[in-house]
């Protein structure tokens, strides 16, 4: 994927400007096995835009806030992060400012795991959905809830062109309780 | 006029000035229609790769020689039914198939693609039994797991067959001066008719199959036939410059090559491998047979004397495209002599027949003539004839050898196969060919290590002849090569492997493969799945590509494309034993237990030495709660490969999963100083020693585990474990977590 870079806030943690090809080799983009649903949408600016690897197209919204992006997957699977490309430059009081994302099993039972404030960012921001407690990295969910809460400049609707989530890859042998480090485990455990 | 155009056609051919030959050959034939000129027109086309003009052109010809090239056309549009009613015409005459072993061994290739296995089967038999030297036949037999024992198919029988045509050859021969032979009754020609049909068929196999490697010895040999003074002597040189018109050889074939690569690399484009070859084992008589399978070149010298007894007897001039190369330059050459004198003829038809005959014993001293003149006796003395034998029996043992281990090494014996090829001879068993073999062999036991280098070894013999050479090398093996690379996880020596290939044939879907093996290695697999597919784009029957893809599909979790694509490498071909793993991978993905099972007892028939198969096999019988075979399955792949650590690995897991905790403890302490660095044998000690309720060693097993460094998921389940591990218990303090 493309370039990146924005900037960093305060509270939420936010340090932008996360190059995109610095994803480790061991997490995978989850989004393709997901249901992607709005709340809203402008004709022209709809969910696919949010998915089309085009940070040229964005979604925009077309209603009242809180602008939610719902992302079901058909059975629970563990998430560890959430990418967001917004830019304040091109898209100014439609840039997100404040989002909460939630997990659940579904929309009865969302809960808050994660709250960040953005401040003008400009690229790819990372959302880290590992808890405080560091040895919780993923988080294993069904859905997962992308809520806008406010915008930059108070304004009513958002831009958000891209969205990947990222979750660790499974072990390629299955049903296996633990995947192989060595070299030696490794050469045998595959054909080609 | 008609003379001068079929010589200047036939050199044209010989001398690859295709589009030149073609031109003067339409003129001959519209001035003279005939159907040898079509003939030779056909083969003019095809040495041009314009099968489609040969196919037009020959529609609906009957002579045994233009249904062979039209078949062949067929062959090469993918026309095969047309193919094969053009070689088989009615269901009673199969001893008619027009080519003799070639015909046969065409007719072979064709059931094979259509996938009527039995039938294919009986013609590549034929085949070896017309022509004991039809090597790919031979190849084709073993490739489809049904070869017999090399002993049986390069044995008594197929020497007394070998004898009898050079026998035939040989009589023609002691005719004496080219004008008698050119001239000669129906006992030369039915002789040379009787061994030509064999021979010729043979040899025009291979020749096709040089025509379409591109490397042509006989104008050289012919060059110097003509020059006295060289006249025995093949520049041994001559593959290296033809070497570069390989580079545009159709990549069908050089994947086959792969496999079967040409008779112990006579029929390589190796220049050494020739030339140690040739050097090594031939005999006067040799050259004899072995011309007639071999090499182009050695075909050539064959034909020679082949055509001084037809002369003009254009239709076998024109036996087949690539024979055409070498016969042109002979029937040139009896032009030429015709003008001599006789008298002059005769030194002539001598010299060819020395260099024919005794050239390989001269092989080692390049420019003497003096041999020549010692057996310038046309009268075949039956010094010859007992040369002719144990010539025979030469390399013959030697099809044996090389036949066996091929044969070993496509059961998947791979230690067999091993063991084989050590007993050739140190020149033989460098040749490029044989290395690469026994480096698959090597890659097959999963002994990358040494397949690595033996590759590597091969690689660095090629570069020291030219850039061309090299190309080959890379094109025959570098699918294995780069496999073995991904193995050894080596990413800067395979990307450095494919931009070599990239830059020396972009046309070969080996290259692809290699480019995709470095995508791959990165975890780049959709970029990984486009280089396989274009392999696949560039030849449809590469086997391998298509396993490949169904690789990359499953590691992109798409199984259905994944099934869909193993299932095309194993309609090519059955024997294909990754398909079959690849499909058994992927059912046990989707938890189809039985499915799988089932693929991985395929794979297993195949190769039944695979350790890694078995395993997989275990796993799934596991999961199907069939836990004894499970158990049983683990015992075969622990003796199986002793290597291998995996089979106790799982088997421990097994006797885990079903409550058995000390054995299962007893099998991972023995695993745990086998492989120290191996941080789930360590995490799954852990488990066990907490259901065993050894709490202080669990924790010391999950620290251990978390420090060999396991993947992030791993990690925080190891941590998880530990966790609870304390809940329990003991209060103190885990925060080194």
């Amino acid at each position: 994927m493309a370039t990146e870079s924005s900037e960093s806030e305060e509270e939420g943690k936010i340090r932008g400007g996360n190059d995109k090809l610095n994803i480790d080799d061991d997490l995978r983009e989850m989004g393709k096995n997901a249901a992607w649903s709005v709340s809203s949408c402008k004709p022209g600016n709809g969910v696919a835009t949010l998915r089309d690897d085009n940070l040229e197209t964005y979604w925009q919204s077309d209603g009242l806030q809180p602008h939610l992006i719902n992302i079901q997957f058909q059975k629970k699977v563990r998430l560890q992060l959430v990418f967001v490309y917004v830019d304040f430059k091109l898209d100014e009081s439609y840039t997100p400012s404040r989002i909460s994302i939630r997990a659940g099993d579904g929309f009865h039972n969302l809960k808050e795991i994660k709250s960040v404030e953005l401040v003008k960012p400009t690229g790819w921001v990372c959302l880290s959905l590992s808890g405080t407690d560091p040895r919780e990295t993923f988080v294993n969910t069904f859905m997962l809830q992308i809520a806008i809460l406010s915008n930059h400049l108070n304004g009513r609707d958002t831009h958000i062109r891209q969205i990947k989530v990222y979750g660790p890859r499974p072990n390629p042998i299955p049903r296996q309780p633990f995947q192989f480090t060595s070299a030696e485990f490794l050469t045998y455990s595959t054909l080609r | 006029m008609e003379n001068l155009l079929l010589n200047s056609v036939e050199k044209n051919l010989s001398q690859f000035m295709f589009t030149n030959a073609i031109f003067l050959c339409q003129r001959l034939l519209a001035q003279f229609p005939s159907e040898v000129n079509l003939q030779l027109l056909a083969r003019c086309y095809l040495s041009n790769s314009q099968a489609y003009s040969a196919y037009y052109i020959l529609k609906g010809s009957k002579m045994p020689q233009s249904r062979y090239l039209f078949a062949f056309s067929c062959f090469k549009l993918d026309l095969l039914g047309e193919a094969e009613t053009a070689l088989l015409p009615s269901k009673e005459y199969i001893e008619e198939v027009p080519g003799g072993a070639a015909g046969h061994y065409l007719l072979g290739l064709i059931y094979r693609y259509a996938g009527r296995k039995n039938s294919s089967i009986q013609q590549f038999r034929m085949a070896l039994s017309l022509d004991p030297l039809c090597w790919e036949a031979y190849g084709e037999l073993c490739s489809l797991g049904a070869a017999e024992e090399a002993s049986t198919v390069f044995s008594n029988v197929s020497s007394h067959c070998l004898q009898k045509t050079c026998v035939a050859q040989k009589v023609s021969f002691s005719e004496g001066a080219i004008i008698d032979q050119l001239t000669d009754s129906d006992k030369a020609s039915k002789d040379a008719r009787l061994w030509q049909t064999e021979d010729a068929p043979g040899e025009s196999q291979q020749d096709l199959k040089i025509k379409q490697f591109g490397p042509d010895i006989p104008p050289d040999t012919y060059r110097q036939l003509n020059n006295s003074s060289h006249t025995n002597v093949w520049d041994l040189k001559t593959p290296s410059p033809v070497l570069s018109q390989v580079l545009d050889a159709p990549p069908p074939l050089l994947y086959k090559n792969m496999r079967r690569p040409a008779v112990e690399g006579l029929m390589s484009v190796h220049g050494e491998s020739r030339r140690k070859y040739v050097s090594e084992e031939m005999s006067a008589e040799v050259a004899e047979e072995s011309g007639r399978r071999r090499s182009a070149r050695i075909a050539a010298r064959k034909k020679i004397p082949i055509s001084q007894s037809f002369g003009k007897d254009s239709q076998w001039l024109h036996l087949s495209p690539s024979e055409s190369n070498y016969v042109p330059s002979l029937s040139s050459m009896i032009g030429k002599c015709k003008i001599q004198s006789s008298k002059e003829g005769i030194p002539d038809t001598v010299t060819l027949n020395d260099s024919a005959t005794t050239s390989d014993q001269s092989i080692s001293d390049r420019g003497s003539c003096v041999n020549d003149d010692e057996y310038s006796n046309p009268n075949g003395s039956s010094a010859d004839r007992f040369s002719l034998v144990s010539g025979i029996s030469e390399v013959l043992n030697l099809l044996k050898i090389l036949g066996d281990g091929h044969r070993h090494l496509l059961m998947y014996n791979c230690q067999e196969a091993l063991l084989v090829y050590q007993k050739l001879s140190q020149k033989q068993y460098n040749t490029h060919w044989v290395l690469m073999q026994v480096g698959k062999a090597y890659f097959e036991l999963q002994d990358y290590f040494n397949a690595d280098s033996v590759f590597t070894l091969v690689h660095q013999h090629c570069s020291l002849y030219r850039p061309a050479s090299i190309s080959m090398l890379l094109f025959c093996f570098s699918d294995f090569l780069s496999l073995v690379l991904k193995h050894l996880k080596e990413e800067m020596r395979l990307g450095y492997l494919a931009q070599e290939l990239i830059s020396v044939d972009r046309l070969s879907p080996e290259t692809w493969c290699a480019v995709g093996n470095c995508y791959s290695l990165r975890k780049d697999h959709e970029t990984a799945l486009k280089m396989f597919q274009r392999a696949i784009q560039l030849n449809e029957r590469f086997t391998y590509a298509h396993t490949l893809c169904g690789h990359e599909f499953a590691a992109l979790e798409e199984f259905e494309y994944a099934e869909r694509c193993y299932r095309r490498a194993l309609s090519i071909d059955t024997r294909h034993y990754n398909a079959w793993y690849g499909l058994g991978m992927t059912y046990l993905h989707l938890e189809k237990y039985e499915f799988a099972q089932n693929q991985f007892q395929m794979a297993l028939q195949i190769n039944p030495r695979s350790s890694v198969i078995m395993c997989y096999s275990g796993i799934a019988l596991h999961e199907s709660k069939r836990n004894d075979e499970a158990l049983k399955m683990m015992e075969k792949a622990i003796i199986a490969d002793t290597k291998n650590p995996l089979p106790k690995y799982y088997k421990a897991n097994i006797l885990a999963n079903l409550g058995d905790y000390h054995k299962a403890k007893k099998v991972l302490e023995e695993l745990k100083d086998c492989a120290p660095q191996e941080s789930s044998v360590h995490a799954l000690l852990g488990k066990i020693y907490k259901q065993l309720k050894l709490y202080d060693k669990a924790v010391l097993h999950f620290g251990t585990a978390l420090d060999l460094n396991p993947s992030p998921s791993d990690a925080a389940k190891i941590k998880a474990y530990m966790e609870r591990l304390i809940v329990p218990d003991e209060l103190e303090t885990e925060e080194n977590l």
